[in-house]
């Protein structure tokens, strides 16, 4: 039994032959790699995603691939399986690209995400990985943006490009670039983004080859086992401290749809530790659905989100990476929402993800009482293309940000980016370089969920439109709520209104692609805000009022969902505060753990997303053919 | 009136320094600060060092003054109350500030944001709109300008600011906004965005117009009382302050535009290094700055003090001109500590000045960089910092003891183990700033400065491998050195966003021609002689949509051509030296024009020493004590840098020790002592 064990036991668990100050300095020299890859693709980069909201993320691997430093799980053992190459053919030089998510297991889980893996060599000898990957505004497929929500397969989303040595020996692979390129609405933000990325990967391989120079080879080799063994040992102590053993936590929430009327979609976790290993089981999440917002989801990437949590939470300091891949079981049913069947359908996996990270999240409230959060609003994808009036096409990919959860001891932030380091794209520079106005961007009142510490409101923005084209949008959020937590109450709901240049206006759904739009109208587009913390009548008054002054909260809600009233001139009434607190306590039902929001049953809601879908689509091919009628579609 | 004067208030000491022009003789005087109202160190400051020369303050010529007052209102958010108007339905914008979380992921559960600058109870949307070319989409609502002007002032507020969409293209609804104040209100303080930074980007421009306006009434005040205060003294020269940019101003020009100087102090170390380089012949510099609780790293090329256009302060980043400086939280106070993975770290916490390092002997307990250096004696027993701290060694080594128990080692071993992490920390700054954009540091030398910058200068010269380590002579006053050597300085930017291939040569020029006018009006309004004028032109380039601009300098006699492609080669070479690629296919977008007018005032030149010495500097040496030197303790002679002269050469290993620092010359290096007094750390 001991010996079967230790067979199993990774091969850099063992005694490292390497002094503890050169592996500190490694390690340091190492996250400061992983920082340089990052401002080098950033600053080149030309489409706005890229420059304006940083999407990207890098990573260093060992020999064998697994990631030494990074964010996300290293995939380089899957990418060579599904290439012609074998790790000992590869050369100094030579840059692996690919897209299809099928052939890296989800690594990158859509094909606008692009992946580049360089091998680094020192001396001639093979020493490691330096990875990047990025999201690239358009690569092809039936919409604009390249995340149609009505996809039924993973043709209809845009070109596919298997592991292909984008250089080979240093050389350009010219002919597969222009391609891959060719089949981009944006060839030429396309080319530069790729060329910017694989900037990215040299300045990673030039800085590990600098340590080399450094150290020694076999000191940075051996650091590199260290340095995995390292983190592996620091996950199982948290987890031995943090984690009861030999009890089951689960959860479950939903996502809306699948963009073609399919839903809700359910996720399930339930987690519970064995010993020293962490055992992490989706069954019970929903199959797999025809519409494109499967995320086929890493095993690796996984357990680096749920080691990454346990690490945030407790010791920042910890070095992220592959160490603790064997201490931490992951399964994930076959066919499943998160492990679809190529060619399944891909595109818009953001909406799952999200949940994704809701449902661990809660999971690990349950289990750890730590850091209990509410749920995040919605972080949409939103796409404007069409031909500017000079005749020049045009096309526009933004990110807008919901509310971020409440914690214990502190309110959610307003319209703010849960992933990190994203950025708002100016209204200046969506202007100058796009036709379309931005009438508003606000924080949308009394989206936030209300608790002792109030989830941050979603935002409000208005577009005005200068030139016929079409959009396209990926948001969630709109059937569910942001739940709250420990008496919270859930944020609001998402809401998409398009507004005619008649007046006319429509309420559209969750998600949609290709809805013709025209000079002079608008779209107002609502994220949904995030869940509360605690019940809302312990929160400050004070706190409650400065909410109102900001015109975050309305006067209303003051009073409804917090039970304080506010007086004339903007102060707090206490006296009628106390009394209507008391008034609402003692009328209400307990406060749950998990508040979901008043939602009518399954059944019901699967009735209601299916006929809003259909009504929808009657109203777009109905708007499509009035376009076409006018000479304008 | 032959002598000139620098003043830098740090948190803790107020720099003085002054500057005999006959003799070219530099006297140094550190004075305690006094925050709770900074000029009454400054002048206390001025009247001990000349009393040090024996002059007046009617003896002074120029005097620069490099000052915290704005950096700490706006960390502290002491400013005054803000109103901000802004375009109807952008209202909160400083509230959503763009979105920003920190990493790594789950980031957002950490970051502590900060209430916005003006409050959005203070602020209101104006029904005006300004289109993206500049045409009017919406005129503007006067009377709801002065509604809202009313409102607010009834309610308090001490200053307006006014951010409208698309200023920056077309600012005559804000202009018109503010003279509609100026009509109501007189005597408040106003300012508009477009006048604060001339470049899209809505939020920022935005955030840095209302800092601007928070720190006005404030900073004029303090300048007032300064100059009051200083010219009861009977000075009778000319005041300067020192810009973020490293140039200098009036307190006339500060008045309109306080935020220039939010980064006055840093600044100094830098021009100064790059005035340094250019007179010694070393053009290319690194600058290595390390203070107490961060180090300030910098690429001088060509003897050129290098600017960003934003800067970041505390959780704000603003749109204004600064010497690009990069920052790390490695200093002397950084504490180190053991994680729960054993990895041995190294700040970013610091005990600051309060209780500051165990050996300070104020109770702090923490082990920090500076109780390494006191255990190695790389701080000998018996030197006193600043003159009058002594060291407790006792205290340093108990507290580095409780690292090296967590590492298993020793204690020398594990201080040691804290300068070597600190040592690579700072060396990626170094990198941030040399390697990362293209450049070979072994082409450079390293000027060291700061409090403990000497101390681990040789060690940084020895990791990023740089041809030589300088270490000037008053490396504990270095920014009221750079001060001395500033210009008179301003830049005016305008944004561009046009290519260089449909931008005709004249048109251009016709911008640049503009931009030169409001140069030269302002350096006459700063009584610059017509001779000392000059104008450096840049384009700030980049591939069309991307995020980066590279400054292309260019002569106004090369605007000619039918295009602006003249500029495309010089862009292509940066690009190529910085990120290793180009796109031939991709226009050349033209982001911003910008000129910066100077005026040259020569408050400083360094003069050769006439008292040169051989060789042999054993007359400097005061005794010999063991220091700490890779896993042993060493016999190491302790020099007066008071007593070395040109020529002298320390051979290491070595420690030098002066006021304010100490110099480490480690085994197998060699220090020599230039003409200037500069001691040239070299591999023996």
């Amino acid at each position: 039994m001991v010996l079967h064990e230790r067979q199993e036991l990774p091969d850099f668990v063992r005694e490292h032959n390497i002094d503890n100050v050169t592996l500190d300095i490694i390690e340091n020299a190492l996250k400061n790699i992983r920082h340089e890859m990052d401002r080098v693709l950033v600053t080149t980069a030309v489409s706005p995603i890229i420059r304006e909201q940083a999407d990207e993320f890098p990573l260093i691997a060992d020999r064998q691939g697994r990631m030494v430093v990074g964010q996300f799980g290293s995939p380089v053992d899957t990418v060579l399986e599904n290439s012609p190459y074998k790790a000992e053919d590869l050369k100094d030089g030579d840059v692996i690209a690919l897209n299809d998510p099928y052939m890296m297991e989800g690594s990158t889980s859509h094909l606008p995400d692009i992946l580049l893996v360089r091998p680094i060599f020192y001396e001639g000898d093979h020493v490691g990985y330096a990875l990047q990957w990025g999201n690239l505004m358009d690569v092809g497929g039936k919409t604009a943006g390249s995340i149609p929500i009505d996809a039924r397969s993973i043709y209809e989303e845009g070109v596919r490009m298997p592991p292909v040595k984008l250089y080979d020996g240093g050389r350009l692979n010219e002919e597969v670039l222009r391609f891959f390129c060719h089949n981009s609405r944006t060839p030429r933000e396309t080319r530069a983004d790729i060329m910017a990325i694989a900037a990215g990967t040299a300045a990673g391989a030039q800085r590990v080859k600098d340590i080399c120079d450094r150290f020694g080879k076999e000191t940075y080799l051996e650091a590199c086992d260290a340095l995995l063994d390292r983190t592996r040992t620091s996950i199982i102590n948290l987890m031995r401290q943090l984690i009861p053993e030999g009890e089951r936590f689960e959860f479950e929430d939903y996502t809306d749809d699948d963009g073609l009327g399919n839903g809700p979609i359910k996720l399930k976790l339930a987690m519970w530790r064995e010993g020293d290993t962490l055992h992490l089981d989706w069954t019970g999440t929903d199959a797999q659905v025809p519409g494109p917002v499967n995320f086929l989801l890493n095993h690796r990437m996984f357990q680096m989100f749920a080691g990454v949590f346990l690490i945030s939470a407790v010791d920042p300091t910890i070095l992220f990476n592959d160490g603790y891949s064997d201490v931490i079981k992951v399964n994930i049913p076959e066919g499943s929402v998160l492990r679809p069947v190529e060619p399944a359908p891909l595109s818009n996996r953001l909406v799952v993800m999200a949940r994704l990270f809701d449902v661990l999240g809660a999971v690990y409230a349950k289990a750890i009482g730590f850091n209990v959060s509410g749920s995040y609003g919605t972080s949409p994808n939103f796409v404007y293309s069409g031909v500017k009036k000079s005749g020049e096409p045009f096309q526009t990919m933004e990110i807008l940000y919901g509310g971020i959860p409440a914690i214990p001891g502190k309110d959610g932030l307003d319209g703010h980016s849960w992933w990190p380091e994203f950025l708002a794209v100016p209204a200046e520079y969506m202007e100058t370089y796009y036709p379309m106005i931005v009438e508003e961007y606000a924080a949308r009142r009394d989206s936030c969920g209300a608790g002792q510490f109030r989830g941050g409101c979603g935002i409000r923005k208005v577009y005005r439109f200068l030139a016929n084209g079409r959009i396209t949008y990926q948001d969630d959020r709109h059937h569910t709520y942001p739940y709250g937590v420990a008496g919270g109450r859930p944020g609001a709901p998402s809401k998409k209104t398009l507004i005619r240049k008649s007046g006319a206006s429509v309420e559209l759904p969750s998600k949609v692609s290709d809805v013709p739009v025209f000079e002079g109208d608008r779209l107002v587009f609502e994220t949904a805000g995030a869940g509360g913390v605690g019940d809302p009548l312990e929160r400050d008054p004070e706190a409650v009022a400065r909410d109102v002054r900001w015109g975050l909260v309305s006067r209303e809600a003051a009073g409804s969902e917090y039970g304080v009233v506010i007086g004339e001139d903007g102060s707090v009434d206490a006296a009628a505060t106390e009394s209507r607190r008391e008034q609402i306590r003692s009328a209400r039902p307990e406060l749950p753990a998990f508040d979901h929001g008043d939602l009518p049953p399954l059944e019901e809601q699967r009735r209601v997303i299916a006929e809003t879908r259909r009504k929808f689509n009657e109203w777009l091919s109905h708007e499509l053919g009035a376009a076409r009628a006018n000479g304008r579609g | 009136m032959a002598y000139n004067v620098a003043v830098d208030v740090g948190g803790t000491f107020t720099d003085v320094l002054i500057f005999d022009q006959q003799s070219g003789e530099l006297t140094e005087g550190k004075v305690l600060s006094t925050p709770d109202d900074p000029s009454r160190g400054v002048v206390e400051g001025i009247e001990t060092v000349c009393r040090k020369v024996g002059i007046s303050f009617e003896d002074l010529n120029l005097l620069f003054h490099g000052t915290t007052v704005v950096t700490n209102m706006i960390l502290t958010n002491t400013g005054s109350r803000v109103g901000l108007l802004t375009t109807k339905g952008h209202e909160q914008i400083l509230l959503l500030a763009r979105a920003w979380t920190p990493g790594p992921l789950y980031g957002w559960m950490s970051l502590q944001k900060p209430d916005p600058p003006a409050d959005p109870t203070d602020t209101v949307g104006i029904n005006e709109r300004i289109g993206p070319d500049g045409g009017v989409l919406v005129p503007l609502d006067e009377g709801e300008v002065r509604e809202a002007v009313e409102r607010l002032v009834g309610r308090g507020v001490e200053s307006l600011a006014i951010g409208f969409l698309n200023s920056y293209v077309n600012p005559a609804h804000e202009r018109r906004a503010r003279e509609i104040v100026r009509e109501m209100y007189p005597d408040l303080s106003v300012s508009i965005s477009a006048d604060i930074g001339q470049e899209y980007g809505e939020y920022e421009r935005t955030l840095t117009t209302v800092v601007n306006t928070a720190v006005q009434p404030r900073t004029m005040l303090y300048m007032r009382n300064f100059e009051r205060s200083i010219r009861e003294r009977r000075f009778g020269g000319a005041l300067s302050i020192v810009r973020s940019d490293g140039g200098a101003m009036s307190t006339e020009a500060v008045a309109e535009s306080p935020i220039q100087i939010a980064l006055s102090g840093p600044s100094g170390g830098v021009t100064g290094s790059a005035y340094l380089a250019r007179e010694i012949g070393i053009k290319d510099i690194l600058t290595f700055d390390m203070g107490g609780t961060s180090t300030d790293v910098s690429l001088c090329l060509n003897g050129e003090t290098p600017v960003r256009r934003d800067i970041r302060l505390g959780y704000f980043q603003f749109k204004s001109p600064a010497v690009d400086v990069h920052s790390v939280g490695a200093g002397g106070g950084s504490i180190a500590f053991v994680s729960a993975s054993g990895a041995l770290q190294v700040g970013p916490a610091s005990a600051g000045a309060d209780p500051g390092p165990a050996a300070y002997g104020r109770g702090g307990e923490e082990p920090t960089v500076t109780d390494a250096n006191v255990v190695l004696h790389r701080i000998p027993p018996g030197v006193a910092l600043g003159g009058t701290l002594e060291m407790d060694e006792e205290a340093a080594r108990r507290a580095v003891g409780k690292v090296a128990e967590r590492l298993g080692m020793g204690v020398e071993e594990a201080a040691e183990a804290i300068l070597e992490i600190v040592n690579e920390n700072m060396h990626a700054a170094l990198r941030v700033v040399s390697v990362e954009r293209g450049h070979d540091p072994r082409e450079f030398g390293l000027v060291a400065f700061g409090g403990a910058g000497p101390m681990h200068a040789n060690a940084l010269g020895r990791l990023i491998r740089s041809h030589s380590v300088i270490v000037p002579p008053t490396p504990g006053v270095m920014s009221a050195f750079g001060f001395l050597s500033s210009d008179i300085q301003n830049e005016f930017p305008e944004t561009y966003l046009r290519t260089a291939e449909e931008t005709p040569a004249a048109e251009l020029r016709a911008t640049v021609e503009r931009l030169i006018a409001q140069a030269n009006e302002w350096l006459d309004g700063e009584g610059v002689e017509e001779e000392g004028k000059r104008f450096d032109l840049y384009a700030d380039c980049r591939y069309y949509l991307q995020n980066i601009q590279i400054p292309c300098r260019f002569e106004l006699d090369e605007l000619t051509g039918e295009d602006s492609t003249f500029l495309r080669e010089r862009f292509e070479e940066a690009h190529r030296q910085r990120y290793n690629f180009e796109l031939p296919d991709s226009p050349l977008e033209i982001a911003t024009v910008r000129v910066v007018g100077r005026g040259t005032i020569r408050g400083v030149s360094l003069v050769e020493s006439e008292d040169g010495a051989g060789a042999d500097a054993s007359e400097a040496v005061l005794r010999t004590e063991r220091v700490y030197f890779g896993g042993e303790w060493m016999e190491t002679p302790i020099y007066d840098r008071g007593r070395l002269r040109p020529n002298h050469t320390v051979e290491g290993p070595a420690v030098v020790v002066q006021d304010d620092t100490t110099t480490v010359i480690e085994p197998g290096y060699r220090g020599a002592v230039d003409r200037f007094g500069n001691i040239l750390i070299e591999e023996a």
